[in-house]
């Protein structure tokens, strides 16, 4: 794993553009094939559009070995510590993420590789959880908003994975307490002993309807709009899916949002090119928040529909 | 960073966020002298607010003892190793607190404790400073080698506070109304910054809905104009809750006003990090002072010789005999002819405490009737 640390904030916020032409810092880079270890990786390329190709009928939005994904083009995306906006990460544990995509018409995915040979999928007391997102523009327009998740009066969508929804989907149940503590042993709890209603109030964040603290869950992809650092709001029709998983050192990721992207922004057309940003966190680095790994505007083509 | 005055500094200091005053402020008086660590607070607030699932660990209310007692392990030798020796110059400030020492790239000096250092919230419980033959055969100086008290915690609802500081989501907010520190519920995405940054660790993150939670200093009992679960269940009868005033404001009819900043009996807990909390101690007398300046800042020397003076003053003997006597918040109390008496906030009368307790002294031998029949007998106390 290469190490870039960039800190120049406006290399980071206005660099590269939505083209692709990355030059940051001091690791400038070209169109260079990258040989990847591994039987399922293919080779990639670098500072290159990462185009969806259109397959014909459904994604393969929780299967990372389908045929459909070794089609598409690999392209690697360089990533740095998040050192924009306070907190900062302040060293970063991996320096690229691997990025396809494809698209059937209706619903454009994106699978995403980093290595991490940890895998951190509970959340507790100092223990964070591994995570991924992706970033896309409401609008189409020649200059991409803020990199630093869009700014007040440019919003970005943003479509997050997390290892623990990951886990608690693969386990059918929520996951907290009893798999964080096996052992754990409890007396009496509140809803041994008090109406649901009364003992759901000691889940107060349960009960005040935060999405994070929600027993059931469908996706392990969260929806969110923001207008820059600390504005992340959660969309009230949750449309993204996609699935994860941890082998041999690396996390193989599917993010997936219905094209339309009806009462978020413009649709993610065939033909139109988007520019695209990721985060990748890390949960033995302590990764969490803006405590993140952070790339450059990045361009996504949607690609011609047959 | 704005420039905010802090007078428990006795200067202006660095905060993130413009100084904004709530309307009133909550605060706890606690008389550290009184307390016999039997965790009543502890439990009172333990039933109330923390019995749910994904909150075992969380005691937004406890009682450790010092210097030996933490909870979370190590959390005040903690901050006062990373931000290094500071001075005092008189009673201003002259050293950095956790807002003007943070490391580049953080709003707050600060650092995270670890799952196991939460799990032992009685460690060096009853631990006394030295071995007994240092005290026992040592007549001439009881106290000086040998030493421990116990310190109430929690939250202090702090003026700048270093968890609204850090959180990068806003999701932590002061009231104000009454100046009471709450974690946005639905805001909170559980990123734990407010747990590395808060230098009393008194905010605590939830296993099952996975945001952060803290005491919330029981606001509705607050709102109903009554004291907090911890201070109503205290059998020692040594904490106050009330309001507090900014110096320049202060009432001395008021409770914690006159406490604070007329009689200057009761201190902040480790001002010197800046953070301007809101809870305050009046300081165990039997302790070296060299240590409680450094917890309390200075005015350690000149609050304990006011303490041991409150015999002879009856307002504050009065005021302190009327902690732990009603549930009801007091807003103004008054001495005479030897009662002590406690006001509601139109003046009426709530409840009333006789300075000295009536006494009746019974003859050691004493001679009656039982049934017709003479008796004699002495009185056997066991």
């Amino acid at each position: 794993m290469s190490e870039t640390k960039i800190t120049r904030k406006d290399a980071l916020l206005y660099g590269g553009a939505a083209a692709g032409g990355l030059v940051v810092g001091g690791a400038a880079v070209a169109g260079v094939a990258v040989a990847v270890e591994g039987a399922k990786q293919a080779p990639a390329v670098e500072g290159e559009p990462i185009v969806a190709r259109y397959v014909d009928g459904e994604l393969p939005v929780t299967d990372p070995d389908a045929g459909a994904w070794s089609d598409a083009q690999r392209v690697l995306v360089p990533l740095v510590a998040q050192q924009i906006a306070q907190p900062y990460l302040d060293k970063a544990g991996v320096g690229e993420l691997y990025a396809r995509a494809l698209h059937n018409g209706a619903e454009v995915a994106l699978l995403l590789e980093w290595d991490d040979d940890s895998v951190d999928d509970l959340d507790g007391i100092r223990r964070y959880h591994d995570a991924v997102a992706v970033q896309l523009p409401t609008r189409s327009g020649s200059t991409p908003p803020a990199l630093t998740m869009g700014s007040p009066g440019t919003p970005v969508h943003i479509l997050q994975w997390r290892a623990t929804w990951q886990r608690d989907i693969d386990s059918e149940g929520r996951t907290g307490v009893d798999q964080i503590y096996p052992a754990v042993v409890h007396d009496v709890m509140p809803d041994d002993v008090l109406p649901p209603e009364t003992a759901n109030l000691y889940w107060v964040g349960r009960e005040a309807g935060n999405p994070l603290s929600q027993i059931k869950r469908s996706t392990p992809v969260e929806e969110v709009v923001a207008e820059g650092f600390g504005s992340a709001t959660h969309l009230p029709n949750q449309t993204a899916r996609g699935a994860g998983v941890n082998e041999d050192g690396r996390w193989r990721v599917i993010v997936a949002v219905p094209s339309e992207r009806a009462g978020v922004g413009e649709a993610l057309a065939p033909g139109t090119s988007w520019p695209v940003a990721f985060a990748v966190w890390l949960g033995s680095r302590e990764n969490r928040g803006g405590r993140k790994h952070i790339a450059n505007w990045q361009t996504l083509v949607i690609g011609a529909q047959r | 960073m704005a420039k905010v005055r802090n007078w428990q500094l006795g200067r202006d200091m660095e905060y993130p966020y413009a100084a904004a005053r709530p309307k009133r402020q909550f605060t706890m008086i606690m008389d550290t002298n009184k307390c016999i660590a039997c965790q009543s607070c502890t439990i009172a607030c333990k039933s109330t607010w923390t019995w749910g699932k994904g909150q075992e660990f969380m005691l937004w209310n406890n009682i450790e003892t010092k210097p030996f007692g933490f909870y979370p392990t190590g959390w005040d030798v903690n901050i006062l190793e990373l931000l290094g020796e500071q001075e005092w110059d008189g009673d201003v400030y002259a050293g950095q607190t956790v807002f003007e020492a943070a490391p580049e790239g953080e709003r707050v000096l600060g650092w995270a404790p670890a799952e196991e250092d939460w799990s032992h919230p009685n460690i060096g419980e009853d631990e006394p400073t030295g071995n007994a033959e240092e005290t026992t055969y040592v007549p001439e100086t009881p106290h000086s080698m040998m030493w421990m008290y116990y310190l109430q915690r929690i939250c202090n609802h702090c003026t700048y506070p270093a968890c609204v500081a850090a959180c990068p989501r806003e999701a932590i907010y002061k009231r104000p109304e009454d100046g009471i520190v709450l974690v946005d519920q639905t805001r909170c995405r559980g990123y734990q910054e407010c747990l590395t940054a808060c230098p009393y660790k008194k905010t605590m993150f939830n296993l099952e809905t996975r945001v952060s939670e803290k005491c919330i200093a029981c606001y509705p009992k607050i709102e109903q104009g009554l004291q907090t679960q911890c201070t109503t269940s205290c059998i020692g009868r040594l904490r106050l809750t009330n309001f507090l005033s900014a110096p320049d404001k202060a009432d001395p009819r008021k409770p914690a006003d006159f406490l604070v900043h007329v009689r200057k009996i009761a201190l902040p807990i480790y001002p010197q990090l800046g953070l301007e909390p809101n809870v305050y101690y009046i300081p165990p007398v039997h302790v070296p002072t060299k240590y409680l300046t450094q917890m309390f800042g200075p005015g350690v020397d000149e609050a304990i010789a006011m303490y041991r003076n409150a015999k002879d003053d009856p307002e504050l003997l009065g005021l302190l005999m009327l902690f732990g006597s009603t549930e009801r918040i007091m807003d103004t109390w008054d001495v005479r002819d030897g009662v002590a008496r406690a006001y509601d906030e139109d003046g009426a009368e709530i409840v009333a405490v006789p300075l000295r307790e009536p006494t009746f002294v019974r003859p050691f031998e004493f001679a009656t009737e039982v049934a017709g029949e003479p008796v004699t007998g002495y009185r056997h106390n066991t």
